[in-house]
């Protein structure tokens, strides 16, 4: 529940972090999410029942079972279901659609509720633990470069996975939903089983990869080789070509 | 400036006294322009003035982008106002010449070459030319020193019985840091890092693969080992679509189905990736059964040879 | 001096033909500056004699004739950014440990030619924007020298004396090719370290010598540590050394074969019409050498190029998606994405899979590309010297294979870049590459009728009589004698446009 509270606004991420951080190291990190979890729990399973049976049932079943529309998700867990919801990639509205970021359906609290019943439903993964100000970027880079680059891409802009499938771009992958695909796996995304310490420090390089400097100019070349040829052809070659025309223009 | 453009035009003048005199070209009248010359001067000027700030920003610790403004005002001052100088101040005769055969006269002695006392000794022309292929053999042999035979390299990788899997890093490896649908790109202990040993140990879960009964008891529980070294191109092949269990190379999109031993099913690649043998032991690390059974990465001629 | 000066007086000496104009001159000038230090040289050299033939050489004057100056001034520029960066290049593939300004990379083990690239762009001042001019104008000299070479091919300039030059300038454009991919790897990133690997795979490929071959070049099996440093030696020696031999000669034979000029009603086949190359011709051309820096600095400025601290340095066993070369190589990218899983193995000789895209068709279509002038000769029986330009619809067959070959071009370089044009497009890459595999086949035999056809209904037209607007306009009042003097002759006739 740390991340849920103070991952909007960011600001509130680093205070929280820094202060609940420390104390979190000393005193244990399952103690503080069991926690802050109880207190919350009974109130949301309710509300998590009905939003759950009004907008996710028809596909996914009462009990998150599964129906021909949808997978099951029985054991898709907090992370599963906070990280679907969060980037706005459930609800979908109708089976056939493919899954793409958006902005969220529900409010915050609506999505803490959902999340509460889905978790409720099996024995899935809980929310991963994740405070990016303490993380190390270089690490960070080091495992981004290992484990995420070759779909992601190294500047994060992403790319063809074959199959019609695309790793999405991280540029608005927050700290939490980046720890959350890597714990579940989400579509065609292998899972990850990096530890806490990891988890910081590639959701650091990650927020990295938001603003990395530029200090060449404009940043065409996240998508690399390709933008920079169509450029050197489409701007160098025809801006020379017309130089060219104006140089031997017949002198008068 | 100004008095220059209404003198007459200059002349090129003979290089020495008695020297072949070439008549000078006819006099023209040098345009008169007052606009194109200040549209040159300016050039210039902007120019010189872009040349001294460009040189201000960097002494002041510069800044790449303006730094490049600068410049291109500096560089394209000079050749804006030189273009239009030569386009409206240059008296731009249009002028005919006759064009020339190419070909050399005939001396006396007839062809260029015209050298019979040299062509007439046949016999020692070839001999000649049999020394110089001798020392072309001799001084191709430093070439060979630029590489190790190729021998046994291609056929083999680090992996031996009983190595430990290692990440990138030299740690061992253990079941754990691997869920379900998750991989890792392995290498054989004493060798982290190593380009024919990359090895991508994947996780898919017991009863799902479809390998021969002999390869089956290669991957303990699920967990299968394959050479991440491309066998089209040899790229790593990195991208991994964990709910359809296919392995992509992202240089070519060779695709490899990880549940069928890694048989590619599109693009370029012919050859699956090789299987490495490996046990998991019972503290959950693996160690290798051996090394890969045939070539990692990509063809060559003699590949199915064994080497 | 001032006797030197004195002789600038004209008088003594033969006098041969034309000098009719003399008494119109002014009777005495004070030398200029200039003219006294050339007088200065002359004195001592006696080049005046070489440099007057030179200077009032007349060179035909239309724009597209820049073109290939354009492309000799981006080498100019390579040549000057690339000194510079040498100063701070260190072409070695051992380990080092980063420690500059670049946080994310801060502890991490990188080559020692990867950190020295790092230093430049982050910490030599200036040094990134030499890199990144020097980057942007490689990409744009491999495109100006296609421009010239499709004007050089489109209007037939090759044709016998010049099939000599031709042969000179398809080797130019494989060295700039060469010079080109070794730059592009020599910052040792991941992006180019994978480009190498694919080369090293492309060479081990070529059945009987491949193994051998790859080992020789790369020093052993992929990755060595010799790599970084004989890429080094191969980009700022051996290539531009060859280069600049190779372009010296391809500008004297231009010089001694005389330019070739456009139809005109004042060009021949036995004449030469134009600017003198002193002083219209050179102010032109320098003129254009500093718009061309002017463009080039603009862009590399303001554009940022291949971010090497993004991708970090070269790591065997990682990978980033999309992966490219840079887009000069990107068709032979593009032949070996488009290629079939063919690998028979016939009598125990294995023919692998990126050979007969990345090896042998390559090679086919360059040796078609050099052997074209004699390909044409042979094919038309046309064994003539040609010092006129053809419109490309004066040879329908010629222009039509150009086309077409320029469609190829284009289908193999998108497929080289078919991940991020599937992304763009929509659509999955397979559907792309499967697509650009027909295309592959079949636009440029679509391209090759229809160019033919626009050509040939063209040629007749024209032919009819009808049109004679591409004639250009004559206005020659000047000829220049054999040994470089000049004569007036009568004003050619011409329609002023």
């Amino acid at each position: 529940m740390l991340a849920a509270v103070g991952l909007r606004p960011y600001g509130a991420l680093v205070l929280i972090a820094a202060t609940v951080g420390a104390w979190a190291l000393i005193v244990g990190p399952a103690t503080l999410v069991a926690g802050a979890g109880q207190v919350n729990q009974v109130a949301s399973l309710d509300t998590g029942r009905a939003l759950y049976l009004q907008g996710c049932a028809s596909c996914h079943g009462s009990a998150g079972q599964g129906t021909p529309n949808g997978p099951s998700i029985v054991d898709a867990g907090a992370a599963g279901a906070d990280f679907e919801l969060r980037t706005g990639r459930m609800p979908l509205a109708a089976p056939s659609l493919p899954e793409v970021r958006q902005p969220p359906a529900y409010d915050e609290a609506q999505i803490e509720a959902l999340v509460a019943f889905v978790a409720s439903l099996g024995n899935g993964p809980a929310i991963p633990d994740v405070v990016a100000s303490v993380g190390d970027l270089a690490r960070g880079r080091q495992i981004y470069i290992a484990n995420c680059a070759a779909c992601h891409g190294a500047t994060g802009a992403g790319g063809t996975v074959g199959g019609g499938f695309v790793a999405p771009g991280l540029d608005l992958a927050d700290p939490r939903t980046v720890a959350e695909a890597t714990v579940v796996g989400p579509g065609p995304m292998p899972a990850f089983a990096f530890d806490r310490q990891q988890l910081d420090d590639l959701a650091a390089y990650v927020e990295e990869l938001h603003h990395p400097p530029h200090p060449g100019g404009l940043p065409v070349a996240e998508v690399g080789p390709v933008a920079e040829g169509f450029l050197a052809f489409f701007v160098g070659i025809v801006t020379l070509v017309a130089v060219a025309r104006w140089t031997g223009r017949a002198p008068r | 400036m100004n008095d220059r453009t209404t003198e007459r035009p200059e002349r090129m003048r003979r290089s020495a006294p008695g020297d072949r005199q070439e008549p000078d070209p006819p006099p023209l009248a040098i345009p008169e322009n007052p606009m194109a010359e200040r549209i040159v001067g300016a050039a210039f000027v902007a120019a010189l003035l872009a040349g001294f700030g460009l040189l201000g920003v960097y002494l002041l610790g510069g800044q790449t982008q303006v730094e490049a403004i600068l410049l291109t005002i500096c560089l394209g001052g000079i050749g804006a106002g030189i273009i239009v100088w030569s386009q409206a101040l240059l008296p731009n005769r249009i002028v005919s010449e006759t064009r020339h055969p190419l070909r050399s006269e005939p001396d006396e002695e007839g062809g260029v070459l015209a050298a019979p006392a040299i062509t007439r000794r046949t016999m020692l022309i070839r001999l000649m030319a049999a020394a110089f292929a001798g020392l072309g053999a001799a001084l191709a042999i430093p070439v060979f020193s630029l590489g190790p035979a190729p021998g046994r390299d291609l056929f083999v990788t680090p992996w031996r019985s009983g190595l430990r899997l290692v990440d990138d890093q030299g740690a061992v490896v253990h079941r754990d840091q691997i869920p379900m649908g998750g991989l890792l790109t392995v290498f054989p202990d004493g060798s982290p890092g190593s380009a024919d040993g990359q090895t991508l140990l994947i996780n898919v879960g017991a009863g799902l693969l479809q390998v021969a009964p002999d390869r089956l008891s290669w991957a303990p529980e699920g967990f299968v080992a394959y050479s991440k070294v491309c066998t089209h191109a040899g790229c790593p092949v990195g991208l991994y679509r964990a709910s359809l269990h296919s392995l992509i190379c992202p240089c070519h999109q060779s695709t490899f189905d990880v549940l069928r031993g890694a048989v590619p099913t599109g693009g370029p690649a012919v050859r699956p990736l090789p299987q490495l043998p490996i046990k998991l032991q019972s503290d959950g690390t693996f160690v290798a059964l051996g090394d890969f059974t045939e070539p990692v990465g990509p063809s060559f001629w003699n590949i199915h040879s064994g080497g | 001096m001032a006797d030197d000066a004195g002789r600038l007086e004209p008088g003594g000496g033969e006098q041969r033909g034309g000098d009719v104009e003399r008494s119109v001159l002014p009777p005495v000038r004070r030398p200029t500056e200039l003219e006294r230090l050339a007088d200065w040289f002359d004195g001592r050299t006696g080049f005046g004699r070489y440099a007057r033939m030179a200077l009032r050489k007349v060179f035909p004057d239309h724009w597209t004739f820049l073109l290939g100056e354009v492309a000799l001034f981006c080498f100019v520029i390579l040549l000057a950014t690339g000194v510079f960066m040498t100063f701070f290049y260190t072409p070695d593939s051992r380990p080092t440990t980063y420690h500059g300004p670049y946080a994310p990379l801060a502890g991490a083990q990188v080559s020692a030619a990867f950190e020295s690239v790092m230093r430049l762009s982050f910490e030599v001042r200036a040094g990134l924007l030499m890199r990144q001019i020097h980057h942007w104008t490689a990409l744009v000299f491999l495109g100006s020298i296609g421009v010239h070479l499709a004007r050089v091919f489109f209007t037939g300039a090759f044709r016998r004396p010049r099939d000599i030059n031709w042969l000179i300038g398809v080797t130019l454009l494989l060295l700039a090719l060469a010079e080109g991919f070794t730059g592009y790897s020599l910052p040792d990133d991941l992006l180019s370290g994978t480009g190498l690997r694919i080369a090293y795979s492309a060479a081990l490929s070529i059945p009987f010598i491949g193994p051998w071959l790859a080992s020789l070049i790369f020093g052993g099996e992929f990755p060595t540590l010799e790599l970084i440093s004989r890429l080094f030696v191969f980009h700022v020696m051996l290539l531009p050394g060859l280069l600049i031999g190779a372009i010296g000669t391809h500008l004297l034979i231009v010089y001694v074969q005389t330019h070739t000029q456009y139809k005109s009603r004042a060009t021949r086949e036995d004449n030469v019409v134009g600017l003198p190359f002193w002083p219209g011709q050179v102010f032109r051309s320098v003129g254009l050498l500093f718009l061309t820096a002017a463009v080039i600095a603009l862009i590399a400025g303001l554009i940022q190029i291949n971010p090497v601290w993004l991708y970090g340095p070269f790591i065997p066993y990682a990978v980033s998606s999309p992966a490219q070369p840079d887009w000069y190589v990107g068709w032979l990218e593009g032949l070996l994405r488009l290629g079939l899983p063919f690998e028979p193995t016939i009598l125990g000789v294995t023919i692998p899979s990126p050979f007969i895209p990345g090896i042998v068709i390559p090679g086919i279509l360059f040796t078609i590309l050099l052997l074209w002038p004699f390909i044409e000769a042979r094919a038309t029986g046309d064994h003539a010297e040609h010092h006129l330009l053809d419109w490309p619809w004066e040879s329908p067959i010629r222009t039509a294979t150009g086309a077409a070959g320029i469609a190829l071009f284009l289908v193999i370089t998108l497929a080289g870049g078919n991940d991020v044009i599937g992304v763009f497009l929509n659509v999955p890459v397979e559907t792309l590459t499967a697509i650009l595999r027909v295309l592959f086949v079949v636009l440029p035999v679509a391209t090759w009728l229809l160019i033919y056809w626009l050509a040939s209904s063209q040629r007749r037209r024209r032919a009819a009589g009808a049109d004679t607007s591409h004639i250009r306009a004559g206005g020659v009042a000047i000829r220049r004698t054999a040994t470089g003097g000049f004569e007036e002759i009568d004003a050619i006739e011409g329609d002023a446009d």
